[in-house]
């Protein structure tokens, strides 16, 4: 990904990757994280990575549901 | 929470503004809305109130005294719609204007004129819905939930009831969207979002389910309108519609709305309990995170509220599965608000006691739930006072056991008055006592079969019915008590203390004096 310019200031917040931001929403359905990762990602995520990365979630976390319906009742 | 420098009394304030009823009528200061919300809520409560005395008295024996059959289910019906929409949600809009500009280092809320709205809407609501009562045919009589075919064949009361839940929607979301948009721009500077107290981190979620759902409530009330009156047949099976469908939309809207009711409370107790344990709350993040998770999951659940409507064997399973792994991020709040109160140096007034007594009660309202879950189980207590048992705990000694418990935390900061401890002490155990006598017995009642929305029942169900009655007038009386302290606190309560509870740490307590001035952070305080 480019570099973010922003009045004139680079920032590092486009420095992200999916396992962090997976990661990061993962800890979170378990309301569980180191806080130096916490830190971490308070200062790399933008707000918006953690909104689409909480949707895609609460999707998997709906499909995993219904796959283990789907294998219970099989 | 986050360290804050500035100046703590260097406001220059300007409290002239207009006097008399035209104060309130054209305010558009957050603080005097809140008021109003508050006492708007309040007056809601004792209606609702009065409803449930009329209910518990008509069951404190067999057979038929007071109420007729159609009347005691048109107090069962406006006695839900009232405490949902008209007591406990507008509560926590009211402790959201006073508290969220105040906790963030804002000057007001961000649409100030719409603030006034929002609430002016509530007033004509609430007409239209105790109004009913007077119409010919009496009020909605088809239980809060207005289900079909009784809400499409009910009379003018229906549609009073349907226009009132338009209006009470309407203030809703222009509520949420004022609440959303003054968090996220008008926080002081260097007030990031995970420094925000937790009460304003839960309102920012619940502000994001009200505008997600209420629009769905809207739509539904709007399609039995319709049906009602313009011949469509969305809910009528004669025409190709579908009942089952009501209940899926409803419920859409329905089970977030119970988060939407109970997030706040756990805002106000995670204030509350560090306060009182003078320790920072245990687990910030991951309180943030939990009531992120609960809110996603709460919109996915819906179901468990309809298993014995006809269900397929698989949705019954996701259904029950999802509901009851949102018991893991509600345990882990409870763990946290526990794990706060661990070595803490605490000490137990009233907000405190209240928030203990939400803790230990809302832990039974929610194992309730996951047996509720549990589709077997709700197929047998399905529609019985278990389930009255179990939103009741959850709502009354949760939702608004917090509510007592932010009201005696934040009278202080409000009137500049402190109130009377022993008093409110009394409120508490009694509210405890009666709370219990009144509910838990239900539980019982509900096992042995006991329907809910009836006004008669059998023998055997006579004995625990007298007691949970007699719960129940306790509990209406010591609310008088609370309505007592809170007066007497407001004309001649003693001078507040600039900080009574030393353990607070929120900008209100630490920036503003007490009371807080009309105008507060005018210029905003720095948060390092």
């Amino acid at each position: 990904m480019r570099r973010l310019q922003v009045s004139g200031l680079s920032t590092d917040k486009d420095h992200v990757s999916i396992w962090q931001v997976a990661k990061a929403v993962l800890s979170a359905f378990m309301g569980i994280r180191k806080k130096s990762d916490l830190e971490h990602d308070a200062a790399t995520l933008k707000p918006m990575h953690v909104i689409i990365g909480g949707i895609i979630g609460g999707l998997l976390f709906v499909i995993g549901v219904f796959s283990v319906v789907k294998l219970v009742i099989s | 929470m986050a360290a804050v420098h500035g100046d703590a009394h260097g406001h220059e304030h300007d409290d002239h503004h207009p006097s008399g009823i035209m104060r309130w009528i054209t305010t558009t200061n957050h603080k005097d809305i809140g008021t109003m919300y508050l006492w708007f809520s309040f007056a809601m409560f004792m209606v609702g109130g009065t409803l449930a005395m009329g209910i518990r008295a008509e069951l404190y024996q067999p057979g038929i005294q007071i109420l007729e059959p159609e009347l005691f289910n048109q107090f069962t019906t406006l006695h839900g719609l009232i405490m949902v929409f008209g007591a406990i949600m507008p509560a926590f809009v009211g402790f959201a204007n006073w508290q969220v500009p105040m906790m963030i280092g804002a000057p007001d809320m961000a649409f100030a004129r719409m603030n006034n709205w929002s609430f002016w809407l509530l007033p004509v609501a609430a007409t239209l819905l105790v109004g009913s009562f007077f119409v010919p045919g009496g009020a909605a009589a088809g239980g809060w939930t207005f289900y079909p075919p009784l809400s499409t064949q009910g009379g003018l009361g229906v549609d009073l009831m349907i226009f009132s839940v338009h209006i009470l929607g309407a203030s809703s979301i222009m509520g949420s969207i004022n609440i959303i948009t003054t968090i996220l721009n008008m926080r002081a500077p260097g007030m990031t979002l995970m420094k925000m107290p937790m009460f304003v981190w839960t309102w920012l979620i619940t502000a994001y389910l009200l505008v997600l759902v209420m629009p769905v409530l809207a739509g539904v009330v709007t399609m039995l309108l319709t049906d009602r009156h313009f011949g469509t047949s969305f809910f009528n099976a004669a025409g190709g519609g579908d009942p089952v469908m009501f209940q899926h939309i409803f419920w859409f809207f329905g089970h977030p709305e119970v988060y939407i009711m109970i997030l706040p409370s756990f805002g106000i107790v995670s204030e509350v309990i560090p306060t009182f344990s003078r320790k920072p709350l245990f687990g910030y993040s991951s309180m943030v995170y939990a009531t992120a998770s609960i809110a996603i999951l709460s919109c996915v659940v819906w179901a468990h509220h309809m298993f014995t409507a006809g269900m397929p064997t698989v949705g019954q399973l996701f259904f029950m599965y999802a509901t009851m792994l949102i018991a893991v991020p509600t345990a882990v709040k409870v763990f946290n608000w526990t794990a706060t109160m661990w070595r803490g140096s605490m000490s137990f007034e009233t907000p405190m006691l209240f928030s203990i007594g939400f803790i230990f009660l809302f832990v039974i309202g929610g194992f309730s739930g996951v047996i509720c879950a549990i589709v077997p189980i709700d197929i047998q207590v399905q529609d019985t006072y278990y389930v009255i048992a179990h939103f009741h705990y959850v709502l009354v000694s949760g939702s608004l056991f917090a509510l007592f418990a932010g009201a005696y935390y934040w009278i202080p900061k409000w009137t500049g008055r402190m109130y009377n401890e022993t008093l409110g002490k009394w409120h508490f155990w009694l509210s405890m006592f009666f709370f219990n006598l009144t509910f838990f017995v239900q539980h019982f009642l509900g096992l042995a079969g006991m329907p809910r929305r009836i006004p008669d029942y059998n023998l055997q169900f006579a004995d625990f019915n007298m007691i949970s009655s007699l719960g129940a007038f306790g509990f209406g009386l010591t609310q008088l008590l609370f309505l007592y302290i809170m007066i007497s606190c407001i004309r001649s309560g003693d001078k507040a203390p600039q900080k009574p509870w030393d353990g607070a740490t929120t900008l209100e307590w630490t920036h503003l004096p007490t009371p807080a001035p009309y105008h507060s952070f005018e210029k905003p305080p720095i948060v390092k």
